[in-house]
């Protein structure tokens, strides 16, 4: 009697648990508008988790669901789809957005309602005041302008010029970059942040020529990337050595030979599991990673997953405690994860680069 | 000194072509068409994907900005010549969300990545001290071809001459018999095919993709009202006015004159000098500077 | 779901404060502002300036007010001398001018990053907000249907219709562009101060000047020069695009598509209208003025 009784109970139990367990994750990504080639790339990062989860029997005894909103690059719709994630879909985490504008305030909508955010894209340091509930899968500027520094002071390069674009990662990272080269003792001559989306940088370029640097620090993306890369090397300023803050990233659509030579930084995706995630990117997608930020996307919905599996449940204030404890050392394809108080990523493994001629040679 | 020069030159090519586009078509159709820019960003894409299926790139040029050139016939006959009866700028937002559906089919068909022509990046040459490539000088010598072509019809032949007429006095012109349809639908092909042109050129020397139409609004739109709406070849001007002012603004060195090495205008900024010299210059010339019609409220 | 309505309801009544503003200056006086959004940023600017230097809600509001008549001033001014399509595109080019300056005066705005962290005016409680923005919005309207009722509207209407036989009777065009554009701009700074204190955070990348163009996409298709047709296509438009998501889920469509599905409900709905029914959803009601 008494033990058919608790055979019930956990059978209820189990019954109960099943049918609350799924894994309903959100994503709110700009595909559309000005950031679409980043918002895309995040979304494969994402897509190829959710499969390589599924295929492996999901998390809870169910398959992971993950439902992408396009935030459009706005700041009204990313509210109206983090909105509809969390009171229609009930999703238990949401993943997003791209540009920290965006960022801040459906991260702060995510956190007031008791959700788990996860940043993958912004790199603003206000970022690290959302509150409990909202965690950063990538480096806040901090963690990657040291590296860069270092970098390109350990080359001999002792006057500087940055350039980027003229939004919040470009502004970040440019002053971010700065405060750590000067401490280093590096000069830098001048920032300049360029408008996304002109027909030409050569004004820009001919600027920065002008003051004869021993070496061009930079990040950029997309066709504004190439554009730039492409009129550098028809100027000849391509002469001078220019370092790019994640190379794949600034050249993943320029011409080779308009980039042979550059120096770089980035994220360490020939890692024993980064390499496996390149691969399955270059198989689903035919190219190298078009941008930084995919790998990203991935390992934040891998990271949810197993915290997930972790926790034995999808409840939010359960894997909130699992991604604390599984953020003291977690082995993502961007490298390890580690969570310092504030939930931000602390540290992250970099690989220095340059470009040859048949593509990336580690240095 | 010459880069500077050649610098200017291109500058102006870049909005030149569908600066005129925009104009010329105000000039008889009274209203800034937005769509203009967004022809400008089909004729490459048509370009290359016609280059792509085989064929020779001046053929998949010529093809492109003729379909182009259709298209903008077509729309104006359809859907600009009944929104323009409710007021030019109901037609201009309207053109706007003509381009919205541009986009919208391109983002389906094409996708959001940049694209080039496949072209061999030639290394640049020394011409009279200037770094030039080959495309460059490709894409500012067909630009240059097309505007003297334009010009050339404007103004020593019958239609053009029926053109400027119509453009002038639209009833007058009526009266003496001009076939002020004909010479609509014959000024908006041109306008279809100059934008689309435009577009190539910039993408010969760059990329393509289907940003281009929106980033290029403000600067035609500046260059063509620098040079007055509804007169093609002032806005050549407007864009040559805009590329010095933007090629001065950003290599020109203060820092000596205040006892520093270095100090520029932020390149942040060149973006909004344009938009604050056409601001400027139509508050002290109402109707651009190359206008010297009186009009009146 | 319920707070998902609510949400989508202020939204739609914020920008029922910003179509009725475009509306008494395109509906009433026919003047094509393309820089809208620019009156919104100096009222959400004004409350995000306020609260970065320490000051309460009340002075945010105050000085986005302040900064919203100063920049309808400035239109008006250059509405003097322009004719109609010069007049759109020089606001289009100031609103540029300022979201460009928002951008790089980092020490002042927080540049691209913007001033986040201002508080909800109600906590996050939803129904609170709902009832502040509903109440700005039902007096906004009784004000403007006021106005568009005095002879002050009818001499508005007749700048529109008749600027030089306006002139003749001895308006003061100038005058009438002037309080036009200070009476709508008022509306307009108050969204963005209501907008500020919702979403808590003020960019640049709220100013883009297509944001400009979704409001006035809610003027046309509503009804040009009728104030409940303005706020009937603000809430029309906050609908659809909020249902946008919904239909992807129902038909499974993937990203580009849902991207393409935006633009194409935006342009070709606008469009649609323009076409078949310029008049809007509420057509402008002839000889509606009292006075």
């Amino acid at each position: 009697m008494r033990s058919s009784l608790v055979l019930g109970l956990g059978l209820l139990l189990a019954t109960h648990v099943a049918a609350k367990a799924e894994l309903v994750v959100g994503a709110v990504i700009p595909l559309s508008g000005a950031s679409a080639t980043q918002g895309e790339d995040q979304r494969r990062g994402m897509e190829i988790a959710l499969e390589e989860i599924n295929a492996a029997g999901g998390v809870l005894g169910k398959p992971v669901k993950l439902i992408v909103e396009d935030s459009g690059g706005r700041v009204p719709s990313a509210l109206d789809a983090a909105k509809k994630l969390v009171t229609v879909d009930s999703v238990s985490a949401v993943i997003g957005e791209y540009s920290s504008g965006i960022t801040i305030p459906i991260g702060q909508y995510l956190v007031q309602s008791g959700k788990i955010h996860l940043n993958i894209g912004s790199s603003s340091n206000r970022i690290r005041d959302l509150g409990a509930t909202s965690f950063s899968v990538l480096g806040l500027e901090a963690v990657s302008s040291k590296f860069a520094a270092k970098d390109v002071v350990a080359q001999g390069w002792k006057k500087i010029v940055i350039v980027g674009p003229n939004n919040a990662y470009g502004q970040g990272m440019a002053s971010g970059v700065k405060e750590e080269l000067e401490k280093l003792g590096a000069t830098v001559m001048s920032t300049l942040l360029y408008t996304e989306g002109q027909t030409t940088y050569r004004r820009e370029l001919q600027q920065a020529a002008q003051m004869k640097p021993d070496a061009f620090v930079y990040s950029a993306y997309g066709k504004d990337a190439a554009l730039m890369n492409r009129e550098a090397f028809e100027l000849g300023i391509n002469k001078t050595p220019w370092y790019a803050i994640y190379l794949s990233m600034c050249t993943a659509d320029s011409q080779r030979e308009t980039v042979v030579g550059q120096y770089g930084m980035d994220l360490n995706f020939v890692g024993p599991n980064g390499k496996a995630y390149e691969e399955a990117y270059r198989k689903k997608y035919g190219m190298s990673f078009k941008t930084s930020f995919s790998g990203y996307g991935y390992d934040a919905l891998k990271l949810l997953a197993a915290a997930a599996g972790k926790a034995g449940s999808a409840e939010p204030a359960k894997l909130r405690e699992a991604l604390i404890e599984l953020g003291k050392g977690y082995e993502g394809a961007t490298g390890t994860i580690t969570f310092d108080a504030g939930r931000q990523r602390s540290e992250q493994p970099y690989l220095t680069l340059k470009m040859g001629q048949n593509g990336y040679e580690p240095r | 000194m010459s880069q500077l020069v050649f610098d200017l030159v291109l500058r102006t090519g870049d909005v030149a072509l569908v600066a005129v586009a925009l104009s010329a078509a105000y000039s008889l159709v009274r209203f800034p068409n937005i769509a203009t820019v967004y022809y400008a960003t089909i004729g490459p894409f048509l370009t290359y994907v016609l280059a792509r299926v085989g064929l020779a790139f001046w053929l998949a040029a010529a093809l492109a900005t003729v379909a182009v050139g259709v298209l903008a016939v077509v729309l104006n006959a359809t859907v600009f010549d009944r929104l323009l009866r409710s007021g030019s700028a109901i037609a201009m937002i309207g053109s706007l969300a003509v381009g919205m559906l541009v986009t919208a089919v391109l983002l389906v068909t094409a996708g959001p990545d940049s694209m080039r022509f496949a072209f061999a990046l030639s290394p640049p040459q020394d011409l009279l001290g200037a770094r030039v490539t080959a495309l460059q000088l490709w894409s500012m010598g067909l630009s240059s071809a097309a505007l003297l072509g334009f010009a050339l019809i404007l103004f020593f032949t019958d239609i053009g001459r029926c053109m400027r007429a119509t453009a002038a006095n639209a009833d007058l012109a009526r009266a003496t018999g001009i076939d002020a349809h004909g010479v609509i639908r014959v000024i908006t092909f041109a306008s279809g095919v100059l934008a689309a042109l435009g577009g190539i050129c910039l993408s010969l020397k760059g990329e393509l993709n289907i940003l281009m139409g929106p980033d290029l609004i403000l600067p035609v739109f500046a260059a063509a009202i620098l040079g007055g709406l509804g007169n093609p070849l002032g806005a050549i001007l407007g864009a040559a006015v805009i590329a010095l002012t933007e090629v001065i603004a950003a290599s020109t060195n203060f820092g000596p004159l205040l006892g520093q090495a270095f100090l520029f205008l932020p390149v942040n900024y060149i973006g909004a000098t344009s938009f604050a010299i056409l601001v400027l210059a139509l508050l002290f010339r109402p109707y651009g500077l190359f206008v010297n019609e009186v009009r009146r409220v | 779901m319920f707070d998902f309505i609510l949400h989508v309801a202020i939204i739609a009544a914020l920008n029922g404060l910003l179509a009725l503003s475009l509306n008494l200056q395109l509906g009433y006086a026919g003047l094509a502002n393309f820089g809208q959004i620019a009156l919104f940023g100096a009222g959400a600017y004004g409350a995000a300036l306020a609260f970065s230097w320490g000051f309460g809600p009340f002075a945010g509001l105050l000085l986005g007010l302040a900064l919203v008549s100063l920049l309808a001033l400035v239109f008006a001014r250059l509405g003097r001398s322009l004719g109609a399509d010069y007049w759109g595109i020089a606001t289009l080019s100031i609103a540029e001018i300022l979201r460009t300056v928002a951008t790089n005066e980092t020490w002042l705005t927080g540049g691209a990053q913007g001033i986040g962290g201002l508080p909800q005016l109600f906590g996050f409680d939803l129904p609170g907000t709902l009832a502040l923005a509903a109440a700005a919005l039902l007096a906004t309207y009784l004000v403007l249907r006021g106005v568009t009722q005095s002879k002050f509207g009818l001499a508005v209407r007749l700048l529109r219709e008749e600027p030089q036989l306006a002139a003749s009777l001895g308006y003061d065009l100038a005058g009438l562009r002037r309080r036009v554009m200070l009476i709508s701009g008022v509306p307009a700074g108050l969204c963005g101060f209501l907008y500020a204190h919702y979403v808590t955070f003020v960019g640049p990348d709220q100013l883009f000047a297509s944001e400009t163009f979704f409001i006035w996409a809610m003027v046309v298709i509503g009804g040009l020069a009728n104030h409940s047709g303005a706020v009937l296509g603000a809430v029309a438009l906050q609908i659809l695009s909020a249902s946008i998501p919904f239909a992807k889920d129902a038909l499974g469509l993937t990203s580009e598509y849902v991207a393409a599905a935006r633009l194409t409900l935006t342009g070709g709905g606008l469009l649609l209208f323009l076409l078949l029914r310029p008049q809007g959803l509420l057509p402008e009601r002839i000889g509606s003025v009292r006075a």
